[in-house]
């Protein structure tokens, strides 16, 4: 578990040392940057071990994000009667508390890791659901399949309901009935627009929260409004501890038998399955593990200071942009995606002064990276594998380079 | 040679057929293999040969017929779980995994008889971390057994032709097979190189103990490691019978020269 430990320094590091010492705006960026790494590398192992391309990746953020973001908004509602953050230390209570006083994991955190792997487990049972086209579509096909999914993920959290997200509401208005009691002004109530059976108008009730049934208000997440006021739990310590454990699950993977079961069906479906890999299961274990990664970091997202959790997370952009990482690492290199994931995060922040030819350079990259590296820039290598660095030594080599695409069976 | 009746049959195919839209690719295909024995399957160029090795693998399910390995039913299985049964083959147009080291690819192959879990990889657990060690190190002997330990840590793309086909016959051992099938494995070699795969493939079978069914075009070859061969002609089976009886048999002869006044056999070949 060696290297579990180092992720928790390392983590602990970044919250810790770095943060205090590189500013706000740098933070957030290296904040991002964590997050990316672990959608990269979650996406990297459907589309670069077992050769499925899923366009629909950030449905899986979504969805995780979303769950998560219910699991912490309503969970605190409940338990502290407030929205605001418990945490500790690690991650980053506001200022305004005197750190000596502060524990370094507080209550509100471990409400917020379970809301992570809740975020995880839902996004991996919709993995499940949209593993199972991947055993009858190729290639194509299944790029359309996963990219509806995105799409439908989308659609669906904007037709969540928009009006239900609590409100504080005078205590008269909810409790028309009862004496307010000395200090309380205010309780949080979600709004029911009902029919008035006698004179067939509409108007709006009042509940308390904590009268409402959680499952009544489950969907309500903001709707085309966004999700806000979702706690912010999110710190460098968290994303980087989930961005170790990413990284560390994908190297076990690839390392394992399974992840040679995983690459065979990339390499040659027909082949794999006549040395006896049973590819259907894994192809849906692919997609599995891939979805729980994504959610975990869609968790990480939704809690995220500054981050309106919203349907276009699931939208194709987003999607497009881990596709991005993965492609330009190379499809089934960790430690290319890990790259991939920062450039692409700088980039757009190094090109802020013209924001309008960010999508042009995206375009470009990508076109430039078919042609000269088809297979990214590591393929399926890893950065410290001698192949490469022969590679880059008879530079312009002649390799065949030919495209194998996952198309074709 | 050897009278078949004290060994046990590995295989029994009973008259399989398959048919793409109006073409009959095999017509009741029937065959035996008894443990131990090296079969040839010969047939001029799209007699139906491969198509027997993909129904016996389950790359296709026969439209009727039986098939049972180790005296259990396998016709509808799916290839992976028929490999798991104990059939392995390699590919006419070799299908190697090309990216992948060489000593992976046969690593692969040593997948199916794994036992251990998703989580017990993830968390090294030691038992794991034995049964890894223990393909790698069956990986190894097999790849020294080819010749091929030198190049363990090469892609498999880039080796030379010859060594992909013995790669694939050692990704097929791997799986630790009771049958296995080889289409094809001296296509593409020099004269050389093909009396060199003979002597392999008879040291294969004696090695790991084997039931061998050889898809071959190269008549020397297959008349000289063959007990027995089946010829197959539109997806018929025209004659079966020990290589010399083969050899004079004029249904044999018709199909492979067509015309009664072309000089022999080799040449026939030698146009397909
Ligand atoms: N999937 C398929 N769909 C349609 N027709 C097929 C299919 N597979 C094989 N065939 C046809 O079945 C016939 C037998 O093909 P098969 O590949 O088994 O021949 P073969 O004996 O292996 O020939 P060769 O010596 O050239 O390898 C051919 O006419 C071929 O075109
Ligand atoms: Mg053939």
């Amino acid at each position: 578990m060696l290297p579990l430990l180092i992720g928790l320094v390392f983590a602990a590091v970044m919250q810790l040392v770095v943060k205090p010492n590189i500013g706000d705006y740098p933070a957030k960026l290296v904040l991002d940057i964590g997050i990316a790494i672990s959608l990269a590398v979650s996406l990297t192992m459907v589309n670069g071990f077992t050769g499925q391309f899923s366009m629909g990746h950030a449905g899986f953020l979504a969805v995780g994000g979303y769950a998560a973001g219910i699991v912490t908004y309503y969970g605190s509602q409940r338990i502290w009667g407030d929205r605001a953050t418990h945490g500790g230390i690690l991650s980053g209570r506001p200022l305004a508390i005197d750190p000596a006083t502060l524990p370094l994991v507080g209550h509100g955190d471990w409400l917020f890791l379970a809301a992570l792997v809740v975020g995880g487990l839902v996004a991996a049972l919709l993995g499940f659901l949209v593993g199972l086209p991947s055993l009858r579509l190729k290639g194509d096909y299944l790029a359309i399949v996963t990219l509806g999914f995105g799409e439908i993920v989308r659609v669906m959290i904007q037709q969540t309901n928009a009006t239900l997200k609590p409100q504080d509401i005078a205590w008269e208005e909810v409790y028309p009935a009862l004496p307010r009691p000395a200090g309380v002004e205010a309780v949080a109530s979600y709004a029911f627009d009902v029919i008035d059976p006698a004179t067939k108008l509409g108007r709006t009730v009042y509940q308390a929260v904590s009268d409402t049934p959680a499952w009544d208000v489950l969907t309500h997440v903001g709707g085309s409004l966004g999700f806000t006021g979702i706690p912010k739990y999110t710190s460098l310590f968290w994303v980087y501890i989930v961005a170790s454990i990413t990284i560390f699950a994908a190297f076990r993977l690839k390392q394992s038998t399974f992840g040679r079961a995983f690459l065979s069906i990339r390499e040659d479906e027909v082949a794999a399955e006549a040395m006896g890999v049973n590819t259907t299961r894994y192809k849906v274990w692919a997609f599995v593990i891939s979805a729980f990664f994504a959610g975990v970091a869609g968790g990480l997202f939704a809690h995220t200071l500054g981050v309106g959790l919203s349907a276009e997370t699931a939208g194709f952009l987003k999607s497009f942009d881990i596709i991005i990482m993965v492609v330009l690492g190379g499809l089934g290199s960790i430690s290319g995606a890990v790259i991939a994931a920062v450039v692409v995060t700088v980039l757009p922040e190094a090109l802020r002064d013209i924001p309008q030819y960010r999508l042009i350079i995206y375009a470009l990259a990508l076109i430039l990276i078919m042609i000269f590296r088809p297979k990214g820039l590591l393929g399926t290598h890893e950065i410290w594998d001698r192949a490469v660095w022969k590679r880059v030594r008879r530079r312009g080599g002649s390799e065949p380079g030919k495209a194998k695409g996952g198309s074709s069976p | 040679m050897t009278s078949s009746g004290r060994r046990s049959d590995v295989l029994r195919v009973q008259s399989i057929s398959k048919s793409f839209g109006g073409l009959k690719a095999v017509q009741d295909f029937s065959l035996t293999l008894c443990e131990g024995d090296l079969k040839g399957l010969i047939g001029p160029n799209g007699a139906g040969k491969t198509t027997v090795f993909n129904l016996l693998t389950g790359v296709y399910k026969p439209d009727s017929g039986a098939i049972s390995l180790s005296d259990a039913e396998v016709a509808g299985l799916r290839p992976n779980q028929i490999c798991r049964q104990g059939m392995a083959r390699t590919f006419q147009n070799i299908r190697l995994f090309g990216e992948l080291p060489v000593l992976d690819n046969v690593r692969l192959g040593t997948h199916v008889r794994a036992h251990q879990t998703l989580l017990g990889a993830a968390m090294r657990s030691p038992f794991s971390v034995g049964e890894e060690r223990a393909m790698t190190a069956r990986a190894r002997d097999l790849l020294a057994f080819f010749g091929l330990e030198g190049r363990a840590e090469e892609q498999a793309r880039n080796l030379p032709y010859g060594d992909q086909r013995k790669l694939e016959i050692a990704r097929a051992l791997a799986t630790s097979p009771k049958v296995l099938l080889l289409d094809e494995p001296a296509a593409g070699m020099n004269s050389g190189e093909k009396v060199a795969l003979r002597d392999l493939i008879r040291r294969v079978q004696t090695t790991f103990g084997v039931t061998i069914l050889l898809i071959e075009h190269d008549m020397g070859l297959v008349m000289d490691i063959c007990q027995r061969i089946t010829v197959i002609d539109y997806g018929v089976t025209i004659a079966e019978g020990p290589p010399e009886a083969i050899q004079n048999d004029p249904k044999v002869i018709e199909a492979y020269l067509g015309a009664p006044d072309e000089p022999s056999v080799e040449q026939g070949v030698a146009r397909a």
